[in-house]
């Protein structure tokens, strides 16, 4: 069952075409993680999803329903934008009154929330003297009060510290854990997306350029061995002799970078040993998503 | 209907914890009433110096009538009362989109038509509280600093109460024509906009300038009157006075 499907999305800004024949498939479930770079597009996706822009082709269904018509939802899918969309003038605690109202079903009270945000002490205070992090807790907060299917979220982890960071991760793990909520994240931050998300949709120049489950697209990716020795010519040699081991490249730091796969750094180690050449220092440095985009966008520039 | 009566409720809710609607309730009245207590004080001091001289004709009589002041008030009301809405109206939807809460409300559970909807009817009752405000301080206002009565010159009474109130009843729902007039504009100028302060600005900039080349129209000027929307220089009621019942009011007006 698919929580999200959009293809063929075109939108154009002017003649600047921002996206460009997108697709886009979320499975109920899952947590989604949609990376770009800056101005790539990933707002504008979420918008065009949500219904809160218009597009200039192409089909997007969220739970069943076009953008237009997703109210009809009933809440069963909510978002959480990049900026925290609250009333300044309302306090905390009557902001998710407010939302209370919008919910078809309350499935947690406002005391609830306030305690999993940890807003509690805040509940009195307006939302235009919160701190930025706060404010987002509280813009979670509004968005847990129902029973969401669908959660998307644009930059969640924008103005939160690391214990906020750490609270939303472990909220999302547990939402789709024990009620299978589905996540469509939004991030530049990485690391967190890698941490936490099941599936990764690389947005690059209007495409989807890579869409797949995280350990499917980093195991595509090679994991480079660093090695700093001083006989690095006699290194080199006992490199060829390894299968799976592939130097690519000595740097200026005196290091060879060895492309593994199939190998491992205990063979390459002992080989080492065993030829005794003298080993100061060996690095693995593991595939990353972080590397993995940097590959990708970089490709084209 | 389901998405109506949420969105609001929504409205309710926001209305009853912020500033804006208040003020859209009780500055009109508030604004009269300061308009009747200055009038009535710098009437004292002119009382006082013609009792002094000695004297008095039916032209100081007619001009302690309270319905004079009352419909004086009434107009100052009303004229604030239609600038407050069309600012408001600009203000409301502009602003929720420029903070971004209008999307919660959009995703969830209410469709754009049921949010338009909701604003006009929220705007609605706003005014209509408003002016029964405005009515009923005005009005005890009035009798308090003055006393209501007929128009009667040597002892012949020439317009009667009942005549004065009819005029005036005709004359408030004449002036009540525009209000929704007002709303309907603001909030059209509120999604066209692309900033709550561009809304604000636009809105009011155009009721202002209606106003002015409203002289162009010479003799139609007064066909206009639903002169949408109330116009500070002109305010409806003075029109109404003025077209309608000329005599009443030459007699009766300070």
């Amino acid at each position: 069952m698919q929580a999200l499907s959009v293809t063929g999305l075109n939108k154009k800004y002017g003649s600047f075409a921002v996206l460009d024949d997108l697709n886009l498939q979320i499975d109920k479930g899952s947590i989604h993680g949609l990376v770009g770079l800056n101005g790539s597009g990933k707002t504008t996706t979420i918008e065009c999803i949500l219904g809160l822009q218009e597009f200039n082709s192409g089909s997007i269904t969220a739970l069943g329903y076009p953008p237009p018509q997703l109210h009809l939802s009933k809440g069963r899918l909510v978002a959480i934008f990049d900026s925290p969309s609250l009333h300044p003038n309302l306090t905390v605690r009557q902001c998710l009154e407010h939302a209370l109202l919008l919910c078809e079903k309350p499935k947690r009270s406002t005391e609830d929330v306030e305690t999993l945000l940890g807003i509690s002490r805040f509940r009195d205070f307006k939302i235009k003297n919160l701190s930025l992090g706060n404010k987002r807790r509280a813009s979670i907060a509004q968005a847990l009060l129902g029973d969401p299917e669908f959660i998307v979220l644009d930059e969640p982890f924008n103005g939160l510290d690391a214990e906020g960071v750490d609270d939303v991760l472990e909220l999302i793990r547990t939402l789709n854990r024990d009620q299978g909520t589905t996540f469509l994240l939004c991030s530049h931050q990485l690391p967190y997306l890698e941490q936490i998300c099941s599936h990764i949709a690389i947005l690059h120049k209007g495409k989807i350029s890579h869409s797949d489950t995280i350990n499917n697209l980093l195991g595509n990716t090679q994991t480079i061995l660093q090695l700093k020795t001083a006989e690095t010519e006699a290194a080199s040699k006992v490199l060829e002799t390894i299968s799976g081991a592939e130097l690519i490249d000595i740097d200026t730091d005196g290091y060879l970078n060895i492309r593994i796969s199939g190998a491992d750094s205990i063979a390459i180690n002992q080989a080492m040993v065993e030829n005794k050449i003298p080993v100061a220092e060996l690095i693995l440095k593991r595939a990353s998503l972080a590397g993995l985009f940097r590959e990708i966008t970089s490709e084209d520039a | 209907m389901n998405g109506l009566l949420i969105a609001i409720k929504s409205e309710t809710f926001i209305a009853l914890r912020t500033f804006a609607s208040k003020l859209i309730v009780a500055a009109p009245a508030l604004v009269a009433a300061a308009q009747l207590l200055l009038v009535r004080l710098t009437e004292a001091g002119q009382q006082a110096r013609d009792s002094l001289l000695g004297g008095s004709n039916f032209e100081a009589d007619v001009a302690n009538n309270a319905y004079g002041f009352f419909v004086d008030s009434l107009s100052t009301g009303l004229t604030m009362l239609g600038l407050l809405l069309v600012a408001q109206a600009a203000y409301s939807y502009s602003y929720e989109r420029d903070i971004g809460s209008i999307r919660h409300i959009l995703i969830r559970r209410v469709s754009r038509r049921s949010l338009l909807s909701a604003k006009l009817i929220h705007l609605h009752v706003l005014a209509l509280l408003s002016v029964l405000l405005l009515l009923v301080s005005s009005y005890l206002l009035s009798g308090m600093l003055w006393e209501y009565s007929a128009i009667v010159e040597d002892g012949f009474e020439l317009i009667s109460e009942s005549e004065i109130r009819e005029e005036i009843t005709l004359g408030i729902q004449l002036a009540l024509l525009p209000l929704p007039a007002a709303i309907a504009f603001g909030l059209l100028i509120s999604v066209s906009a692309q900033s709550a302060t561009q809304a604000v600005s636009t809105a009011l900039g155009i009721t202002l300038a209606i106003d002015i080349f409203k002289g162009l129209l010479g003799g139609s000027g007064p066909l206009s009157l639903c002169e949408f929307p109330a116009f500070p220089d002109r305010p409806v009621l003075f029109t109404i006075r003025q077209s309608h019942s000329a005599r009443l009011f030459r007699c009766i007006d300070r």
